[in-house]
């Protein structure tokens, strides 16, 4: 359920939460601890998107035209991933996690991004829109910035999920709220909403390879969809400074997990 | 379409896919408090069989079978981001949103590549 909440919160799916939470306490196996992570992705983005959707806190068109990005960058990923050793590149992303874990810090005290016209792509791609801010009490305008640059850096998180098998919503959290300035709300509700995808697209792998065992994935997904419906109603009443609070450990953890991982310690 | 309700429709889908998957799910996993993950929920003979195998799915789910009931549930779930996309495909349609309509479309059929060919 912790995973849920956070994971709908953060933007990121659970499966920082729920991998070392079933192998480390309960002796799950590693695949099946992947294969019910997959499914937790899954219920977290389904079950927070679902709000956020309704409520105008997803880009949609933002969401759907990075996902040309990650679904191309995941298939590109999964059919190299027998070509690139995953050792170095996992030192590689956890390096860059923990670098952007520095930007993320000197942006904390940013609640909304600069308010500048839009460039002439955003307004072609209608990447311009606003949302609903009920902390503020307002409606809060925002347009994508460095789009080219944005979609870049998803095709990048698109083939790290394809080449290693997982998520990676922390990498489309910085991507958008890094590179293109979404708010901070927008950019994690946005993320929730294009994980499930990501996740759906390598879900008949595992299934396949027998890593979904309802013994371990079926409560899982329970206690995680009942987190991620509290989450959804929460992101409302906080701030985008709070968001990033809760983001930040989220990216550390993630970025110490991933380097360890490379290294050969096995989480 | 109005955009209020393109949104009403990709957040009814999601609903509906969360909501059928979380019931399949709960009802196998009580099940099988009851009468195991291989037992059968009419008072069939037990399956035999890994939990994680997925096979001949309609026909344990004829006798009830829990672990058929949450795998169906699953099965639910992992297909409902799907359902969501192509559901935006037509959302974008009626909108007449042409651009966004073919984006989407493409990567509806990007995800169906990768989980129908890639394995």
């Amino acid at each position: 359920m912790a995973a849920g909440l956070i994971g709908a919160l953060a933007g990121v799916g659970g499966g920082i939460l729920v991998i070392p939470a079933l192998t480390i306490l309960f002796g799950v196996d590693i695949h099946l601890a992947i294969g019910a992570s997959i499914v937790s992705v899954i219920a977290t983005s389904s079950g927070a998107a679902a709000a956020y959707v309704r409520d105008r806190m997803t880009d949609m068109r933002v969401g759907m035209f990075l996902e040309l990005a990650t679904t191309t960058g995941a298939v590109c990923g999964a059919l190299l991933a027998s070509v690139v050793a995953p050792a170095l590149l996992y030192v590689l992303l956890g390096l860059v996690l923990l670098g952007s874990a520095g930007m993320h810090v000197s942006r904390m005290g940013e609640e909304t991004p600069p308010t500048d016209p839009p460039s002439e792509l955003a307004l072609r791609l209608r990447l311009t829109s606003s949302y609903p801010d009920r902390k503020l009490g307002r409606e809060v305008p925002y347009s994508a910035r460095r789009i080219p640059l944005g979609f870049a850096l998803m095709w990048g998180a698109g083939m790290v999920s394809g080449l290693l098998g997982i998520g990676s919503g922390v990498l489309k959290v910085l991507a958008m709220d890094g590179a293109m300035r979404l708010p901070m709300k927008v950019s994690s509700a946005t993320s929730n909403f294009m994980i499930g995808v990501t996740a759906a697209a390598s879900a008949g792998i595992y299934l396949g390879r027998g890593d979904v065992d309802p013994q371990v994935a079926a409560p899982v997904a329970l206690g995680v969809l009942a987190g991620a419906l509290v989450g959804a109603r929460l992101l409302h009443h906080i701030s985008n400074r709070t968001v990033r609070l809760v983001f930040l450990p989220v990216l550390v953890v993630v970025g110490l997990e991933t380097i360890a991982r490379g290294l050969g310690f096995g989480i | 379409m109005t955009p209020e309700k393109f949104r009403a429709m990709v957040s009814t889908v999601l609903i509906v896919g969360v909501a059928i998957s979380a019931a399949l799910i709960g009802v196998g996993f009580v099940g099988a408090l009851a009468v195991g993950w291989h037992g059968s929920l009419v008072g069939g003979a037990a399956s035999s069989g890994a939990t994680t195998d997925f096979s001949n799915l309609p026909g344990r789910l004829a006798t009830l079978e829990p672990a058929a009931i949450s795998q169906l549930g699953l099965a639910t779930l992992l297909a409902t981001p799907v359902a969501r996309v192509a559901a935006s495909v037509a959302g974008f349609a009626l909108e007449r949103d042409r651009l966004y309509a073919t984006i989407t479309l493409a990567v509806l059929l990007i995800l169906l590549t990768s989980i129908f060919v890639l394995r």
